[in-house]
């Protein structure tokens, strides 16, 4: 493969994890390209894959917590995690603001990511050199 | 940057045709050049006459109605899939145009996305 | 430009035959996830430059699949490299 300079990327996962490998194939390749040098601007989740960001998962102590291993991976890059707004509140995916906003009882929504509209997804595909889109399994 | 939004899954059973509607409507409202493909079981979007009213649904017909007023430039529909399900011009919405889906119509397009 | 297309749906899904209807002669296909159960489909043609992700082949026991099938496997570091040549880049 040839070598060419530093590229920027954004991730849209719309698979939810559980029920699609969506997050699992996105996470590989999240790493494979930061080890490459490239630069991931944002990932966005989007549909079903806002269930990512639930704080609430709980895997069985023998599976792998897909939520936990995603924010590690944000964190330890710093990369910019965006859940789209009304994919998230529909699924009931809240932060502390939309939890007042809207009097629920509690909020879930797993650090670092953060709730916004499709307007960062729009900028990302106007902005980043590649978009790729990990989908449901069905 | 031109971008093009497939949907190939029947209306009202799943959301992932709403949320591929609502992803095209963002487009535009930011003034990005977007058109829609409707192929496979995804043509039923384009059907006359939807009244999901009793399923507790939004009308997916009437959010399209408005999708030229809102700047999506086309509403393409795969004419094999339109005879697929014995859907003629005159039953689809009236912004819809029937087209042959053939590589060279997604290579029109900077980005093709389909949830 | 060519472009890379991303499969994920196991060859009963109507994406797969829709996106093998989609790959032009200069495209490239990866399989990934269920979509690697292609390689084991008798009546599954692969594009010329068709790729599966290794690790998923491994998952599903389809090694001796892929020699049959015309297909080469790959890593995630090679399916960056390949996205690296193009942005036309169609998940399906």
């Amino acid at each position: 493969m040839t070598q060419t300079s530093p590229l920027s990327y954004t991730l849209v996962i719309s698979g939810a994890p559980y029920s699609s490998q969506a997050p699992q194939t996105a996470l590989a390749f999240a790493k494979a390209a930061t080890a490459a040098g490239h630069k991931l601007d944002r990932v966005f989740l989007y549909g079903d894959g806002v269930y990512l960001a639930s704080s609430l998962v709980t895997a069985p102590s023998d599976e792998v917590n897909w939520t936990e291993t995603w924010c590690d991976f944000l964190c330890d890059t710093r990369t910019p995690a965006t859940v789209c707004i009304a994919s998230a509140l529909r699924r009931g995916i809240l932060n502390e603001s939309e939890k007042k906003r809207y009097q629920r009882t509690a909020s879930n929504l797993a650090d670092p990511f953060e709730i916004a509209g499709l307007g960062d997804w729009v900028e990302s595909v106007a902005t980043s050199s590649r978009v790729l889109y990990f989908l449901p399994a069905e | 940057m031109n971008v093009l939004i497939v949907i190939d899954r029947a209306p009202y059973g799943d959301w992932s045709g709403r949320e591929s509607l609502d992803m095209a409507f963002s487009l535009a409202a930011f003034d990005k050049p977007v058109a829609l493909l409707f192929r496979g079981a995804g043509i039923n979007w384009l059907r006359h006459g939807q009244l999901p009213e009793d399923i507790g649904q939004k009308s997916g017909e009437r959010n399209l109605a408005a999708a030229p007023i809102f700047g999506v430039s086309d509403l393409l529909a795969d004419q094999q899939a339109a005879s697929d399900y014995r859907l003629t011009l005159d039953q689809l919405l009236p912004a819809a145009s029937l087209v042959e889906v053939r590589p060279e119509l997604y290579r029109q397009y900077d980005h093709v996305i389909s949830l | 430009m060519y472009t890379l297309h991303l499969l994920n749906k196991s060859p009963d899904h109507p994406r797969f035959e829709a996106c093998l209807a989609a790959v032009s002669a200069d495209d490239v296909l990866v399989l990934t996830e269920n979509a690697v159960l292609g390689l084991a489909c008798v009546n599954e043609t692969l594009p010329l430059k068709s790729y599966a992700l290794e690790s998923d082949v491994k998952a599903r026991a389809l090694q001796d699949a892929v020699a049959a099938s015309g297909a080469k496997t790959i890593d995630s570091a090679t399916l960056v490299a390949l996205t690296e040549t193009t942005h036309r880049i169609m998940s399906w």
